[in-house]
């Protein structure tokens, strides 16, 4: 089997486990609406009080948030269960995967899927229209085109992330805090425009971390706010090339870990 | 077949401080120590053998058969199965061989069974004639007919190990590994599931190394058996050898006419006695039971008698504690 | 009291065996303590009269939200929930201890462990990096201490509350982030009540979840004191007692359902 219809096929038996759970889908998919909305509320009454937030108007700020859980809507459907890897290690599930002539990467990303992510879309496919509207916004099929690959790239660069991130199990045995830390910097990305805070941290999610581009740059592109970062403008249109620079470097990672599982014995 | 030279496997562990100063220093810094699962094994295993694979917990079981499966790199030695070095080939070493962890399942809990054998028939590229064949060979043995439509959340441990037994044979491997499959299962399913592993071997030619508690399994299955201790063989031949060289242990077990005093007759031992009947220990290679007999009929009227031999799990022990065979006598 | 030695102790053990995980926790508490600043920063230099505080004391109000939150929030909803649906509350229940003291005892535990070993380190960075201002005076700082002790029974109640409604479903995560989302809103954690519009801050001020972060901010930075904060402390007092109550209750039924079902 190749590894894409592998992967169809092992998301097709994830979602039909899920579907096991289906009591589970109407209160995860209510929590995660009521989530949303009262976040946005936060920042909305931060900004409406101060008319705006270093030039970003509340539905600018409104379109930051829903291009950020755009992408993460594709990240929590089919790849949440990446963070709970280090639950695999410790009981011992990990196995499975290497013993089956097949990628151990695909067994893995294949063997779960979420429902929430659905929410997370919905959300982010109404504050874009609100947004979009709102801001009078009149795209061109570019405009369009690049939205799209924002998106994906802000999956991609969730989740070679959060692999990475999760990978760190392989040596130390738990990741999750390290995890919930990366989720904390990706959440005042999601929040708040980039350029409120100072160098150190605009640099920690530009290169280390750099889920600015997740919904910051490729926002500045789209809102036509490129001027906002001066000469380092080719930022706004860089995102899909720092996925695929994430999703190398993440593959790397993953070789290490393998080794260092089957040297160490997870 | 399998072919197992001077492996070694060491694992890492943290050193663990002693007391609240141990505890804070470990946030600056930690230490390892290394652990020998699996010392210097060595063994060879050729087409169609059966082993049993057997040892107390920790021994080393588990982590050599990971091994073998190329989930972990050995430390150093050699391992060649079929042919193929299993963690440099994991891939084509996965082909050829099935493997049954009765821990954990290697189905998706929450489908119905059927739906992780059609996954393992396209993973494994199984043609569909011999996949329907398989089925219809695990219906017949297995009884997999009666709860594969089931998922596994809702099997019980014997039909789960069932369902595991049939995953990991769909793709008729050449060799099969299973470490601890008759965990928790009842004793119906056990002769199921031994019958089940005999045919395979028998019929199909399959090798099998079968790790076990039960000595049942051991004694009804196995045609070699190789005993594994602190992660080294401590031995490994067939089981009337073992028997011979380890269990050369009687018991006379006697009972009298009349309650008796305890007595110890000449080369033998009193062991046990209970209202009326008395155990006596001895080594045949010391004395016989006719000498004995003659012996302790001649003090007291006997009413019954009857000679023991030991059980194998008795003999294992023995073996485990590092007893020799003239220890074994005592 | 030796059952809760013995809970601080092991909290200890666990934590400190993952060293990786002490820096990681020291590390996301700055980050937090971080962005709020950055916020308020942002925001009070754009309208420096729009608040009624000094910049110092926003900043203050916004650090130690986050600084507290970690220390106050010891996860009880996750810990009951995961024992409830893997079947392992049968052990908990089994303990010749009753369950909602066990859990307090556990939960307190490791808030006093938490703060015993990072507050420390966080106070002193909050102090020297982010201009977190002392309390005004001793008085403040003994009052707010109690008032942190009462918000953290709030906060575990609740908790607590959530966690034994986690039997009727598998997957409690959404439900706790959406809990987690309104706690962190109406408890004036990052945003002070007075700055909601009036309806909001209606809703608040009725609301027991104050009691968790404003309270405790409020007497810390000196917006109230005397009579005031004693007041708000009585709040906090009964809403704990009145929670611990309805805790008990739910339990109560949670336990026999458990027990009659066979989990
Ligand atoms: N992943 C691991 N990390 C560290 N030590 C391990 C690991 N797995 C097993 N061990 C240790 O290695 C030894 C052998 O374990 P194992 O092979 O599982 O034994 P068995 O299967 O015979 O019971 C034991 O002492 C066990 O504690
Ligand atoms: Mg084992």
């Amino acid at each position: 089997m190749n590894p894409i219809s592998l992967y169809l096929r092992l998301v097709r038996i994830a979602i039909k486990a899920r579907m096991q759970y289906r009591a589970d889908f109407v209160t995860g998919i209510l929590g995660v609406i009521v989530m949303n909305v009262v976040n946005i509320s936060l920042i909305g009454i931060l900004v409406s009080r101060f008319a705006d937030l270093n030039g970003w108007t509340i539905w600018e700020v409104v379109f930051l948030y829903s291009l950020w859980i755009l992408g993460h809507s594709l990240f929590s459907l089919f790849m949440w269960h990446i963070r709970t890897l280090e639950d695999y290690l410790v009981q011992g599930t990990f196995d499975q995967f290497l013993l089956r002539p097949a990628s151990a990467f695909v067994l893995f990303i294949g063997r779960e899927v979420q429902y929430l992510g659905i929410a997370d879309f919905a959300i982010g496919v109404s504050g874009m229209v609100l947004a979009y509207s709102n801001l009078r916004l009149t795209w061109g099929p570019v405009e369009w085109g690049f939205l799209v690959l924002a998106i994906l790239a802000g999956t991609l660069i969730e989740m070679t992330l959060t692999l990475m991130i999760s990978s760190i199990a392989f040596w130390t045995g738990r990741s999750r805090r390290a995890n919930s830390l990366v989720m904390q910097v990706n959440v005042m990305v999601q929040y708040y425009p980039v350029d409120i805070f100072g160098a150190f941290f605009r640099v920690l999610v530009t290169s280390v971390i750099p889920v600015a581009f997740m919904n910051y740059y490729p926002a500045l592109m789209l809102l036509g706010k490129v001027e906002h970062i001066g000469a380092w403008w080719p930022l706004a249109y860089a995102s899909p090339v720092v996925a695929l620079m994430m999703v190398g470097l993440a593959a790397g990672v993953w070789q290490l870990a393998l080794r260092q599982y089957s040297s160490a014995g997870g | 077949m399998i072919h197992v030279e001077h492996l070694t496997k060491d694992y890492r562990r943290v050193k663990r401080r002693e007391g609240l100063f141990g505890n804070l220093r470990t946030l600056f810094s930690a230490e390892y120590e290394p652990l020998r699962a699996v010392n210097d094994l060595s063994f060879d295993i050729a087409e169609g053998e059966l082993v049993g694979y057997i040892g107390p917990n920790g021994a080393g079981k588990s982590t050599s058969i990971k091994m073998l499966c190329g989930i972990l790199v050995p430390s150093s030695g050699r391992i060649e199965v079929n042919g193929l070095v299993p963690h440099k080939n994991r891939m084509a070493n996965a082909l050829q061989i099935g493997a049954v962890f009765g821990q954990k399942t290697q189905l998706w809990w929450d489908v119905p069974v059927i739906e992780s054998l059609r996954l393992f028939r396209d993973i494994y590229k199984v043609p569909e004639p011999v996949y329907r064949q398989n089925l219809e060979m695990f219906n017949d043995l297995l009884g997999l007919h009666e709860f594969r439509d089931a998922p596994v959340r809702q099997l019980s441990l014997g039909q789960r190990m069932r369902a595991d037994m049939a995953a990991a044979l769909i793709h008729n491997p050449h060799l099969l590994f299973l470490d601890e499959p008759m965990i928790g299962v009842d004793v119906v399913v056990k002769e199921r599931l031994r019958t089940f592993i005999q045919q395979v071997n028998r019929e199909r030619k399959v090798t099998v190394i079968l790790t076990t508690h039960d000595m049942v399994d051991i004694e009804k299955v196995c045609s070699r058996i190789m005993i594994i201790d602190h992660g080294q063989i401590v031995y490994d031949g067939d089981l009337e050898r073992i028997r011979e060289r380890y269990g050369t242990t009687r018991t006379l077990v006697i009972e009298f006419e009349e309650s008796v005093p305890d007595f110890d007759a000449p080369h033998a031992r009193l062991v046990k006695s209970e209202g009326r009947r008395k155990w006596f220990a001895f080594n045949r290679l010391e004395t016989s039971p006719s000498a004995l007999i003659a012996h302790i009929s001649a003090r007291y009227p006997v009413a019954d008698l009857a000679v023991e031999e030991p059980d194998i799990e008795e003999i294992v022990r023995t073996v485990y504690r590092g007893g020799g065979p003239q220890e074994a006598a005592r | 009291m030796k059952l809760f030695w013995s809970f601080t102790r092991q909290a200890f053990h666990n934590t400190v065996v993952y060293r990786v995980e002490f820096w990681i926790r020291l590390v996301s508490i700055l980050l937090a303590m971080y962005s709020i600043r950055a916020v308020w920063q942002t925001l009070y230099t754009q309208r420096p009269d729009a608040f009624g505080l000094t910049l110092g004391q926003m900043v203050t109000y916004g650090v130690l939200g986050m600084a507290l939150h970690a220390f106050i929030d010891t996860g009880s909803e996750w810990y009951i929930a995961t024992q409830v649906r893997t079947g392992a509350i049968d052990t908990d229940l089994l303990k010749p201890i009753d369950f909602h003291v066990h859990m307090l005892a556990r939960n307190l535990g490791e808030m006093l462990f938490g703060m015993g070993v990072m507050a420390l380190p966080t106070y002193a960075i909050g102090y020297f990096v982010f201009g977190l201002q002392l309390p005004p005076d001793a008085g403040a700082a003994g009052l707010f201490a109690l008032s942190v002790l009462l918000g953290f029974l709030v906060q575990f109640h609740l908790g607590f509350l959530l966690g034994s409604v986690a039997f009727a479903t598998l997957d409690i995560r959404s439900i706790a982030w959406a809990y987690f989302a309104v706690i962190s809103f109406f408890s004036g954690q990052m945003v002070p009540l007075w700055m909601f519009p009036d309806g909001l801050r209606a809703v608040a001020e009725i609301l027991p979840l104050q009691a968790v972060y404003y309270i405790p901010m409020s007497i810390y930075i000196g917006t109230y004191s005397g009579t005031a904060a004693w007041s708000a402390l009585g709040f906090q007092a009964l809403w704990a007692l009145i929670l611990a109550g309805v805790a008990r209750l739910a339990w109560h039924q949670v336990h026999r359902r458990l027990t009659v079902q066979g989990g």
